[in-house]
């Protein structure tokens, strides 16, 4: 695929979410979820689009997608680890597990790897405290980390991707 | 609509319902601070200003929100209150990323505007840029020939290449002004009754007398010499400052109403008791006229002088005798004065002994390069060890070699005698150019250890009441006639505030400053400085005339363009750097790190600068509430929050169109009208 | 009547594999088994997660712990045989079951006990009774007034009366009246809220409805954070179940009241807890908080009277209705009625949920039920109130649990987050995280926060990197009073309080950080120093092996040395070394 046609988004894939939403007031927030589900980020010409269908500035839409920490404006990989940063799981050595990542897979916070396998995002709770440190992988969550473990958990999908 | 009683301060007031704390304290002439707040938006809150106090509230209340109820007792200006908005301005500024004023004006002494006049001589005015260094400096085209310039080693232009000519634009401005007919004459202010007395006609005295004057005094300016002027006129030479344009100076000080009267020496004319009972207030402006003495063996020979004794037997018209071998001691700007007129005077061999390096001498580069160029040998790492002597005039310097050693105080390695190494020197004469004194016979003011008068240094009050003293006699001692004219000025005031009957010491005002690197100068063209021509060595040590003619007014206007205009377009109104300077912060406890910010961005009509912004969200606000346009918005989230314009071009053009208001509604200066 | 398998299915369990072992299960048990195989929510044993349990053909119950997937057979073998006791070792020991016995349990009553996804289990469990009651036998009035003689108080942290708020908003004018749910758990450790909507969704829609009913709201919103995805999917199912059975919509149960409930999915932004930046996000903008006054009791979403509870909060309603609220009353203490679910985890032996009365001291929820600290160590303190609260120091530990009694100590009583902190927790770090935590989660919008947080973060990581200064403390509790002071919103007002309570408790460890440049808990790597004690050391080398930067030399079956200059103090030296030979100071 060149550059041109990466940065080209199918817009049509928003129609079902704007007919559906577009006309009731305050579902930007849903809207944009959709579009994150559908792309797996936000690209710039869908919030042009959402724009001129809501009736919203572009400049609110920024607004409201970057203030909050679930919306990504680039491609992340076909796994996103959420990693747990909460109190239970800083204290039992979620720093140890982040360290073990970034060994295993070369990413930090926000990090894709290059081969778009795996991306990093720190959450700050995932609410599974009593297996701190946990992490979430494309909605599954691992609890009762170690450093091994993670590195055998990132091993175990990365034979999995590549035999699919 | 129903009334409603409270107190603000104590002071009874009225509103009605739905009126916010703000609104009737602003009614009643109470000024609630506030960054983010305007009538035609909707309350935010995000400042953090306008928390006021209620008694019995446990928290603090934001005024520009809070409706007023019955009964509220609100204190506007409690220690709780003001702590929180001391604070709010602390933080504001630790990520405040603006110069409030260029580093030229700040290095300056005085205060000077040097931006403001520059671009005033870029725009070819130069009245109007007269009429800006007035107001801190009223000797512009004599300080302009002979200004050691401060404001140029600051200046951010020796980031890209070479610094503006401040100094020399200065005094192309102001002698074009000096040749007009119709040249600038400020206002008076109406006459006060008050009468003042100041001692000194040099730069200080000059200074202090003319803004009191133009305050609406009765000023009387004494001097001892026979002319006024100082040590710009007896102790700098003809071809640094021509005499007539320090006279044409001084006529227009006498202009602005100070009374002159010369060849009066306080305790030999008039006792300093009488003088002080004719007077409301005395400002002691009186110079260090004493040469320091060498301090060594044989320094009571004849033909031993000091250096100012010898510039101003010169300056009028009877020069010491110098013969034809000239050896100066010091490194200084006095030092390099005394070479170069020896020079001038027709001395063959003309030596300036200093015990350290070229690099180490307090005088001007230019000045140094120059009076090489005119012939002056320089014996560095020398220092007289004893004045010999025949008939008992001076006639051979006996030098101790130096070396240098460690650092001092100032920094600067210190000289260290090589021992037992010597040098022999043969002189006509011995000037000591390493240090003035101040000579207080007759005043009876405290002083300190150095024997100077000492003065406070924010109210310049001596130990004798409505007594001040300002300039090289006081604390410190001698420096730059620029910093004399700082001390001056300020001093002005608060003379003034005492006649009014509540004296007020002057406090140097909060300003934010940028940090900055070559590399945030990057993308700028080079333009180096516009060269002048100084005349032929050789033809120099002939005449006193000046060493060039300065700047043509194309080569000014060329020159003043380079300025990169650092300070802040909106300093004189900004409402952020009032309301810092009302709380007195301090900031630079808070100092960290600061958002990351774009360099400026054009939208139509307006220039953002981000780092200045302090997200009180009022364009943001303004656009989408008052203009109804919505092409501002907040990106992002917490301390990484910026003000964002819509990013599609040609839409933000035709939507912004020349509307204006967010850059109207800012606080600060990072939104600028084009 | 048949056994019943049930395998415990919260997100804890779920993380501990308890997906894998119902699946290893159901290939065993086909049709004609002698037992059904059905899920339950989270009961709150976290640590001994994944739970399965048995419940025989006379109801008794054989609850198996810790199961692995290839345990499942000896289940189903226990099952085909009525032989219990081949269950052996995955039975849960006595002391164990005594975190559950030890509690009283009404927020949490169905938690782990029934179906999540079957309304008709909750049915057979008294659901929608007390709606039923109140929908047909009370006005609205009578409602609060219930509510009232109960004493509950806001669960989400600012222990607000309950019946205040809903008799404010249903005072307020109007006829288009909102009930917002609060479901946006954010408070780093805790979970309660996530427990009940996975595995009692019911009970919340049963104690928004007669919120509803009593305030006034035809329309409910569940505002449910991102990160709880199986709670948004079983709180779907519920939504539409009750719709399906007439507890939802139009005419509820044939009166003239009608109500229905949607879910708004967070995106993902703290400040949203805070209850008018919330109201921000449902109307589709950002969570920046507004001011107050006005209060949402008078406009709130949309410029409408809104109130807004928390999860917990509605959890205690169909309860207390049922029961009455004099028996709520009964437990607690004079100024806190009720119970409380406290989500305790860090360095206890046992970590999960715990519902207590009010009353109950600190000592009594992390010693006498998760058990006291793990590995021998020992207690150095406890956070309460997530990055709003603070923390409590051993000497507190018998301060009697109540809204009262935990603010004085400098915390609050908060979600009921309790972080649990031995020695090796560095009490400035740990204040550091909170305050790292609140600058990443501030809206942006004030300055006391805003730059305050930052700021105070930037001190703090100061300290913690060695480079702490003479007045720094003072620097931080200045700072701290007018953050505290300033900020617009809960957030901001509240974000000092880590760093106050450890100040107040812990200063001689910010005094150890700042003037000796140490770290008495041994975790601030910058300040810690790696020594291979020569005593002890054989010159196996195995330390230098693993060092990844060749900080480590010495000759073999020597004593070996580390260079604290090339050391980045990463400790694979001392986990490597198998005579405890590296001693880090």
């Amino acid at each position: 695929m060149c550059e041109c046609q990466k940065n080209k988004v199918d817009l049509m894939l928003l129609e079902p979410t704007l007919a559906e939403y577009a006309a009731v007031k305050g579902s930007l927030i849903t809207i944009l979820q959709h579009t994150q589900e559908i792309y797996g980020y936000i690209p710039t010409d869908a919030v042009y689009h959402i724009a001129e269908r809501t009736g919203e500035t572009p400049a609110k839409i920024m607004g409201v997608a970057t203030f909050y920490s679930q919306f990504r404006f680039t491609a992340v990989g076909k796994y996103l680890i959420l990693l747990c940063k909460g109190t239970a799981c800083y204290v039992n050595g979620a720093d140890r597990i982040a360290e073990a990542i970034l060994d295993e897979l070369g990413i930090r916070d926000g990090e894709t790897t290059e081969d778009g396998l795996f991306s990093l995002s720190l959450v700050s709770c995932l609410g599974c405290c009593s297996l701190a440190p946990v992490m979430m992988i494309n909605e599954k969550t691992y609890g009762s980390l170690t450093p091994d473990k993670v590195r055998q958990i990132l091993r175990d999908l990365r034979k999995e991707a590549q035999q699919a | 609509m129903s009334e409603i009683k409270l107190t603000i301060n104590g002071l009874p007031c009225v509103g009605s319902a739905g009126e916010t704390i703000l609104q009737i304290a602003e009614r009643y002439g109470i000024h609630i601070p506030t960054l983010c707040h305007k009538e035609e938006v909707q309350h935010y809150g995000a400042c953090g200003l306008c928390v006021v106090e209620n008694e019995g509230s446990p928290k603090l209340l934001r005024g520009c929100s809070t409706l007023a109820t019955d009964g509220m007792a609100i204190q506007t200006e409690g220690a709780r209150a003001v702590q929180a908005r001391k604070i709010a301005l602390e933080l504001l500024m630790s990520d405040h990323d603006g110069d409030c004023v260029g580093p030229c004006r700040l290095a300056c002494p005085a205060e000077t505007d040097c931006q403001s006049y520059v671009k005033q001589v870029a725009l070819g005015n130069t009245h109007e840029a007269v009429r800006i260094v007035k107001d801190k400096l009223p000797l512009p085209a004599s300080i302009g020939h002979i200004c050691p310039h401060p404001c140029e080693k600051e200046c951010r232009r020796n980031l890209v290449e070479e610094p503006i000519s401040i100094a020399l634009i200065k005094r192309f401005m102001s002698m074009a002004e000096l040749k007009k007919a119709d040249r600038w004459q400020p206002e008076r202010s109406a006459p006060t009754g008050k009468r003042v007395g100041v001692i000194g006609g040099g730069p200080a005295g000059l200074t202090a007398a003319y803004y009191l004057s133009l305050k609406g005094h009765d000023v009387t300016l004494t001097e001892q010499m026979p002319q006024m002027g100082g040590m710009l006129r007896y102790g700098i030479p003809q071809y640094r400052l021509p005499k007539d344009v320090l006279d044409a100076e001084i006529a227009d000080i006498a202009a602005a109403g100070v009374r002159m009267e010369n060849g009066v020496k306080i305790g030999r004319d008039i006792s300093f008791a009488d003088y002080r009972a004719r007077f409301d207030a005395v400002v002691l402006a009186i110079g260090a006229w004493k040469s320091s003495p060498l301090g060594c063996p044989g320094e009571t020979l004849d033909g031993v002088y000091g250096g100012i004794d010898f510039l101003r037997s010169v300056a009028l018209h009877d020069p010491l005798p110098i013969g034809k071998n000239v050896a100066i001691v010091g490194g200084g700007n006095t030092a390099m004065d005394a070479c170069r007129t020896a020079v001038r005077l027709g001395a063959e061999n003309v030596y300036v002994i200093y015990r350290r390096t070229r690099a180490e001498m307090p005088a001007a580069a230019d000045e140094i390069e120059e009076a090489i160029e005119e012939g002056v040998n320089f014996k560095f790492l020398t220092n007289p060890a004893e004045l010999l002597g025949e008939d008992g005039k001076v006639k051979t310097v006996k030098l101790q070699v130096m070396e240098l050693g460690e650092p001092d105080a100032s920094g600067r390695r210190s000289p260290v005698p090589v021992e037992g190494k010597f040098e022999y020197l043969d002189v006509d004469c011995v000037i000591a150019a390493i240090g003035q004194k101040t000579d207080s016979t007759g005043i009876d003011a405290e002083l300190n250890r150095r024997g100077n008068i000492v003065a406070d240094a924010c109210s310049f009050l001596t130990s004798l009441e409505g007594v001040f003293a300002v300039g090289d006699a006081t604390n410190g001692g001698a420096d730059i006639a620029i910093a004399a004219i700082g001390e001056a000025n300020r001093a002005a005031d608060v003379v003034d505030s005492y006649l009014h009957g509540a004296l007020v010491p002057c406090k140097k005002p909060f300003v934010s400053q940028r940090y900055v690197t070559a590399a945030d100068y990057a993308d700028r063209e080079r333009k180096p400085r516009v060269q002048i021509k100084n005349r032929d060595a050789q033809a120099r040590r002939g005449d006193f005339e000046p060493v060039n003619t300065g700047f043509t007014a194309e080569e000014a206007m060329r020159e003043a363009s380079r300025c990169l205009e650092c300070g802040c377009h909106d300093y004189e109104k900004c409402t952020l750097i009032r309301h810092a300077n009302r709380y007195e912060i301090h900031p630079e406890r808070f100092e960290g790190e600061k958002r990351r910010h774009d360099s400026e961005k054009r939208l139509v009509v307006i220039e953002r600068d981000q780092g200045k912004c302090i997200l009180c969200g009022l364009c943001v606000r303004v656009c989408n509430e008052v203009a109804g346009k919505g092409l501002l918005g907040l990106i992002g989230r917490g301390f990484g929050t910026v003000v964002k314009p819509e990013f599609r071009e040609s839409a933000a053009i035709a939507g912004c169109a020349d509307c204006r208001k967010c850059a109207e509604a800012c606080p600060t200066g990072a939104m600028k009208l084009l | 009547m048949n056994a019943r398998i049930v395998v415990g299915q919260g997100s804890c369990g779920l993380a501990a594999g308890a997906a894998d072992v119902y699946s290893a299960l159901a290939q065993l048990l086909d049709a004609s088994a002698p037992a059904t195989l059905g899920i339950t929510g989270c009961i709150g044993l976290c640590y001994l997660e994944p739970i399965v349990d048995v419940y025989d053909a006379q109801g008794a119950l054989h609850r198996c712990v810790r199961v692995k997937p290839e345990d499942a057979q000896r289940i189903v073998d226990a099952v085909r045989t009525q032989d219990y006791s081949l269950l052996g070792a995955l039975l849960i020991e006595k002391e164990d079951e005594e975190f559950l016995t030890k509690q009283t349990r009404i927020a949490l009553r169905h938690c782990g006990v029934i179906d999540p996804e079957s309304i008709e289990d909750y049915i057979a469990h008294d659901g929608y009774q007390a709606l039923e009651k109140v929908l047909k036998t009370m006005t609205p009035e009578q409602v609060i007034e219930e509510i009232k003689v109960s004493g509950l108080a806001g669960r989400g942290g600012a222990g607000f009366p309950t019946w205040f708020k809903w008799n404010a908003a249903r005072s307020s004018a109007g006829e288009e009246k909102y009930l917002i749910c609060n479901a946006d758990e954010g408070d780093p450790g805790a979970f309660m809220d996530r427990a009940v909507l996975e595995s009692d969704p019911h009970n919340l829609i049963e104690g928004m409805l007669i919120a509803a009913y009593a305030m006034g709201a035809q329309e409910a919103v569940v505002y449910v954070r991102a990160e709880y995805p199986l709670a948004i999917v079983r709180l779907t199912a519920a939504i539409d179940a009750a719709r399906e059975h007439g507890y939802l919509g139009d005419h509820i149960l044939g009166t003239d009241f009608s109500c229905s409930i949607r879910i708004k999915a967070g995106a993902g932004a703290f400040v949203c807890g805070e209850e008018t930046a919330l109201i921000e996000s449902l109307e589709g903008s950002r969570g920046m908080p507004r001011l107050k006054p006005p209060f949402p009791a008078e406009s709130g979403y949309w410029q409408k009277p809104s109130n807004i509870n928390n999860v917990e909060t509605f959890a205690n309603v169909s309860w207390i209705l049922l029961n009455g609220g004099t028996a709520f009353a009964a437990m607690g203490t004079e100024n806190s009625k009720g119970t409380k679910v406290f989500a305790v985890t860090g360095k206890v032996r046992r970590g999960g949920l715990v519902e207590i009365p009010m009353g109950k001291t600190l000592r009594d929820v992390i010693f006498d039920i998760a058990g006291g600290i793990r590995d021998g160590r020992e207690f150095k303190a406890v956070q309460l109130g997530g990055p709003s609260g603070g923390c409590v120091p051993a000497a507190l530990l018998d301060t009697v649990i109540d809204y009262k009694n935990l603010s004085a100590t400098g915390a609050i009583m908060g979600s009921g987050g309790m972080v649990v902190m031995d020695d090796t927790t560095c009490m400035v770090g740990i204040a550091k995280f909170f305050l790292e935590f609140t600058t990443k989660e501030s809206c942006g919008k004030c300055v006391h926060c805003r730059i305050g947080t930052k700021r105070l973060s930037e001190i703090l990581e100061r300290i913690v990197s060695g480079n702490g200064r003479e007045g720094d403390v003072e620097l931080l509790e200045e700072l701290c009073s007018s953050v505290k002071d300033g900020a617009l919103c809960g957030l901001g007002q509240t974000a000092p309080n880590p760093i106050l309570t450890t100040i107040r408790y812990f200063r001689n460890e910010y005094d150890a950080h700042i003037r000796e440049k140490k770290c008495p808990a041994g975790q601030c790597k910058p300040l810690l120093t790696y020594a291979i004690d020569a005593e002890k050391c054989i010159g196996c080398g195995a330390c230098a092996r693993k060092c990844p930067v060749g900080a480590i030399s010495g000759e073999l079956k020597k004593p070996h040395s580390v260079d604290s200059e090339k050391c980045i103090r990463c400790g694979s030296c001392q986990s490597a070394c198998r005579f405890g030979a590296v001693q880090v100071d």
